[in-house]
């Protein structure tokens, strides 16, 4: 008979003997775990990818200030991507003697590829969803644009040359940006009547947006084909960089997911781990036998490791189906929360729950599963023989490559990977070592202490190398556990914080000095709220230590286009709100002339170091400045932001205007027309649109990350059930003992606790600890928050931990203090 | 009569931390061919070491054991594995039956480790002749001490090993369990043509057998 049908049969005569429930069951967690959120977050991360996809309307754009270029369309047709156009310019509109500078979009046909755009036939009516724009001769237009000019629905609106049929009011564009084009009151026409309008001349300021969609790799092929064509004035559109505050949302959410995907693996492999432990502990006797019966070490070797694939594949096979019930489940649930167009589960990601299963069993298995062939034939005479335990580095070693290599899968970064593994492991070793000291030093208390904790203290010192093993095994769980309780209450409070209720959604340009006492005081009237004015002086960076910034600058540089257009120069003797400074200082103690804060992604691009010398030209003139330090904005705060900010007394001199935010609700909305009525120079820009479509998507990520979390800590739960039923065997042959020496249930019922208590207590200290390096470095290195200790935890964490671990504990061990003892061991 | 086992100056010697403790000394043997030897001796005399270190289950600290005219010591341990299968079979004092399998997989065990498609056929006849055929769904918990005895007797011939190995076989059991499987083992003995080793302390058992020798203090008297 073959090794191969001969495992399988001692598999099945195992099974059916039951000694593979708790390793089976682990596995299954494991498995249902891993692959329900490998299902759930590959779902998520293909329908956010849609989503942000909307955020562009398409899946590539080409933004450009030329008309297309010969064979784009060629090119992107045989590929079969499809394509579409935009145009967008603004346009001073003159109706009943009222003038309105407004943005104008032409789209084509197909426009928009991904996402839908929304309008309503009156003022009341309900929204509708639309795949397409207006058709030609007719156009949508804000609802602003109507008050303004004094226009209704179906009056006629003349946009240059070319006079247009009002048909809808337009409420939602997906891919609305944040540059004055966009922001002035859209006015939306169809591609064809362009021409007629006469007003794109050579020479105009248009931006066009050249769109795609498709599959991804013919998509990726198209782009490659694209770069090297790019003109200077050409580019295509990233949504990080294009659209920041939503880019930088969902690069955060990615990684939580993929966060809590290594969480869970951590918490499988540390379930596969200690059952493996157990199996291979209640297969030496077995081993044994078989050894006497003649089988090889190799032999033994394979047996054994084909029974444990064969059970991986079975159990992986459970739990993916599993996996995808339950993200079937998770997914009906929240449907409600994510966007109608969910992607669908996708086969790879099935699989990779399969693997990663597979992986993580072959990983922490393989090192017992080795001892087994270690097991001496002499132990059928001599009990008491135990094969050598596999060496520590090997055991350790194997199962920090296992979760380096996922956590780099999940991250991409080496670097980023080293650090946290690096960081986890030595705070780890520190800790165990601490432990390892702590669990010496009790012995010295063992006479002192009464029956009851000297039996409970006792237990755990006996086998110190086993209690290190335990505790580190449950420590780890429960850090995995709170590892996601703080990165999701955190990940979830920063986006609070980033879009608070009533976060300014309206910003007000070029108002004038002698405006800003009125100004300030109508918007105060209305909003009851002190908004912060900001000087705004337009100039233009051209060197950098006496050399033109243009030899900074290359093709595909970042800093590319601060350099080509005018930036808005600020000063201010304070730092603004949301900025931090990251090297030099600020000028809060002498504030000098002449000193100026460059942003830290535009300094990095342009190579800007502190004390560099900057000059700059406003109007005919120019100026030079230092680098007094370099700063972090979050531009995902929908505040003024700003490249270049001076030190007090450096551009006041030059001619300024200023600006603001602030917060209007959609019943304040008619505000605008009496601003713009009142203060004609001033320039609104409306971001609530924009505000109400990123909060939408931050909602449904905060509930999807509080479902993933929910099942991250219902596998850590189930998890940490498991491992301690994994070490009950010993401890039921003791009680067992004990009983028959005449223990009382009591005393028993006291020693049990004790002992889980005192492992719960040391794994929760421990896991808080490890939990708390991890988040500083995961903060600081990837997830890019600020980091607050948590004191609540430090009491919580160990208290739980001792509860629940005593708990199980206790319920795992009743029947030795109700069963016979002789009963109880002949169970073993 | 053929030398089936010998042995050379044999000893066993293991570190303790008071020092180097001898558990065998200068034991030499000659064991034929069908011969039935008890090895007796008091507790710690060093009987069950001798029967380890004679099945090739440990290897000797000094001196060797040559089994068929073969080094023991010259093989590595799957080398003597690969022997224990072909020749040897092994009762022990407590049964040593796997707890999940039943009566029947026990001792189809062997057989199918060798390979053998008639396992089940030949295990259901070997359960058969120590009385247990209405035992074979059993798992040892569901057996009684005597019956697990008789299974690993099974077990121990189904292989129709040349040399059976027992350590202390009635040991755990009572005295009229005991003597019927002690009638067993040499009924099964003498059927099968079996070289027989026992370790024992029971003069009855000791008495069956062709040759008794006796162990002191890790020395043969």
């Amino acid at each position: 008979m073959n090794t191969f049908k001969l495992a399988l049969r001692l598999l099945v005569r195992d099974y059916r003997s039951g000694e593979l429930s708790i390793l089976l069951i682990a596995l299954i967690i494991a498995v249902t775990g891993s692959s329900a959120i490998s299902l759930f977050a590959d779902r998520l991360q293909r329908t956010m990818d849609t989503q942000a996809a909307e955020f562009l309307a398409a899946d590539l754009v080409v933004s450009s200030s030329t008309p297309l270029v010969d064979g784009w369309q060629e090119k992107a047709t045989l590929l079969g991507l499809k394509q579409a156009q935009t145009v967008e310019f603004t346009s001073v509109l003159i109706e009943h003697e009222q003038l309105l500078l407004a943005g104008i979009k032409a789209v084509s046909e197909q426009y928009p590829l991904r996402g839908y755009l929304k309008n309503s036939d009156s003022d009341y009516a309900t929204e509708q969803k639309r795949l397409q724009g207006p058709e030609p001769t007719k156009c949508w237009v804000e609802k602003r644009v109507l008050s303004a000019l004094g226009l209704k629905l179906g009056d006629q609106l003349t946009v240059g040359e070319k006079p247009l049929t009002i048909s809808h009011i337009i409420t939602y564009e997906p891919d609305k940006r944040g540059d004055m084009y966009s922001l002035s009151p859209r006015v939306m026409m169809n591609y064809a009547d362009l021409p007629a309008t006469q007003i794109i001349q050579p020479g105009s300021h248009v931006h066009y947006f050249f769109q795609y969609a498709g599959d991804p790799k013919p998509l990726l092929d198209f782009k490659a084909w694209l770069k090297p064509q790019l003109n200077p004035s050409q580019r295509i559109l990233d949504l990080h960089e294009d659209r920041p505050e939503v880019g930088g949302a969902l690069t955060r959410a990615e990684r939580y997911l993929g966060l809590s995907s290594i969480v869970v693996v951590l918490i499988a492999g540390v379930a596969i781990a200690m059952t493996t432990r157990r199996y291979t502990e209640r297969h030496f006797d077995a081993a044994a036998i078989l050894r006497c019966l003649g089988c090889t070490q190799s032999k033994i070797l394979s047996l054994y490791t084909i029974q444990i694939v064969v059970l991986g594949i079975t159990a992986c096979t459970i739990g993916c189906f599993f996996g995808w019930l339950a993200q079937a489940l998770l997914m009906q649930v929240l449907h409600s929360l994510l966007p109608q167009q969910l992607a669908p589960p996708s086969w790879l990601s099935l699989s990779f729950g399969f693997i990663t299963g597979m992986v993580i069993l072959i990983g922490f298995a393989l090192p017992p599963i080795l001892r087994l062939q270690q097991v001496s034939a002499l132990r059928v005479l001599r009990r008491e023989l135990q094969p050598l335990p596999a060496s520590a580095w090997f055991v350790y070693g194997l199962a920090t490559s296992i979760i380096g290599i996922l956590i780099w899968r999940y991250t991409h970064d080496l670097r980023m990977t080293t650090t946290i593994i690096g960081s986890g492991l030595g705070s780890l070793m520190l800790l165990m070592l601490l432990v390892y000291g702590l669990l010496s030093y009790s012995r010295r208390l063992l006479p002192h202490l009464n029956l009851t904790w000297r039996f409970g203290l006792q237990n755990l010192l006996q086998e110190r190398q086993a209690s290190i093993s335990q505790i580190l095994a449950f420590s780890i769980t429960l850090m995995a556990m709170v590892l996601s309780l703080t990165v999701k209450n955190d990940l979830i409070d920063n986006w609070k914080q980033q879009l608070p209720e009533n976060a300014p959604n309206h910003f007000a340009l070029n108002i004038f000095t002698e405006q800003l006492p009125l100004i300030q005081q109508d918007i105060k009237n209305l909003t009851q709220n002190d908004s912060q004015y900001f000087p705004v002086v337009s100039g233009r960076l051209i060197k950098i230590n006496d050399a033109p910034v243009q030899q900074r600058v290359s093709k595909e540089s970042e800093g590319k286009e601060a350099t080509e257009r005018d930036l808005s120069l600020t000063w201010s003797a304070t730092l603004p709100k949301d900025n931090t400074i990251l090297g030099g200082n600020w000028w809060t103690k002498d504030p000098k002339p002449g000193l100026v804060s460059v942003e830290q992604k535009l300094a990095d691009n342009l190579r800007i170091k502190l004390d560099d010398v900057l000059t700059f030209s406003i109007g005919s003139e120019q100026f030079t400045a230092r680098v007094g330090s370099l700063r972090k904005v979050q531009w995902e705060t929908m505040q003024p932001n700003f490249y270049m900010i001076f030190s007090p007394g450096s551009i006041e001199n030059y001619a300024h205007t200023y600006m603001t935010s602030f917060y209007l609700s959609p019943q304040q909305k008619n505000f605008l027309n009496s601003l713009v009525k009142n203060y004609p120079s001033i320039t609104v820009l409306e971001v609530d649109l924009i505000l109400s479509q990123f909060k939408t998507i931050l909602a449904q990520l905060t509930t999807a990350i509080n479902y993933l979390f929910y099942l991250a800590l219902c596998a850590g739960f189930t998890v940490l059930f498991a491992a301690v039923y994994a070490t009950l065997d010993q401890r039921i042959y003791r009680g067992a003992l004990m009983r028959t020496l005449g223990a009382s249930s009591s005393l028993l019922n006291k020693t049990h606790v004790l002992e889980f208590c005192l492992l719960g207590l040391i794994s929760g200290v421990l896991a808080i600890i490890l939990a708390e390096v991890v988040t500083i470095v995961l903060y600081h290195y990837v997830l890019h928050l600020t980091y607050h200790p948590s004191f609540w935890l430090w009491l919580i964490v160990p208290l739980s931990a001792a509860g629940v671990i005593s708990l199980t504990g206790y319920w795992g061990l009743r029947d030795v203090v109700k069963k016979a003892p002789l009963q109880v061991l002949q169970q073993l | 009569m053929n030398c089936l086992i010998e042995t050379r100056n044999l000893g066993k010697t293991v570190a303790t931390s008071s020092g180097a403790l001898h558990i065998l000394t200068d034991i030499n043997l000659l064991i034929n061919a069908g011969e039935s030897l008890a090895i007796i001796g008091a507790s710690g005399s060093g009987k069950s070491t001798l029967l380890g270190l004679l099945a090739g289950l440990d290897a000797p600290s000094a001196g060797e054991v040559i089994l068929q005219g073969k080094s023991l010591t010259a093989l590595d341990e799957d080398g003597r594995a690969k022997l224990r299968n072909q020749l040897i079979g092994f009762v022990f004092q407590s049964f040593q039956l796997l707890p999940g399998l039943t009566a029947l997989e026990n001792v189809m065990l062997p057989l199918e480790l060798s390979g053998n498609s008639q396992a089940k056929m030949i295990a259901t006849e070997f359960l058969e002749r120590v009385e247990l055929k209405h035992r074979l769904t059993h798992t040892p918990k569901q057996l009684s001490g005597g019956e697990q005895q008789r299974v690993a007797l099974a077990r121990a011939f189904v292989t129709q090993p040349r040399i059976l190995f027992a350590d202390e076989p009635t040991g755990n059991l009572d005295q009229k369990t005991g003597a019927h499987i002690i009638e067993l083992l040499f009924q099964l003995n003498l059927e099968n043509q079996t070289t027989l080793i026992l370790v024992t302390h029971d003069p009855v058992l000791a008495a069956r057998c062709q040759r008794s020798i006796t162990l002191e203090a890790g020395r043969l008297l």
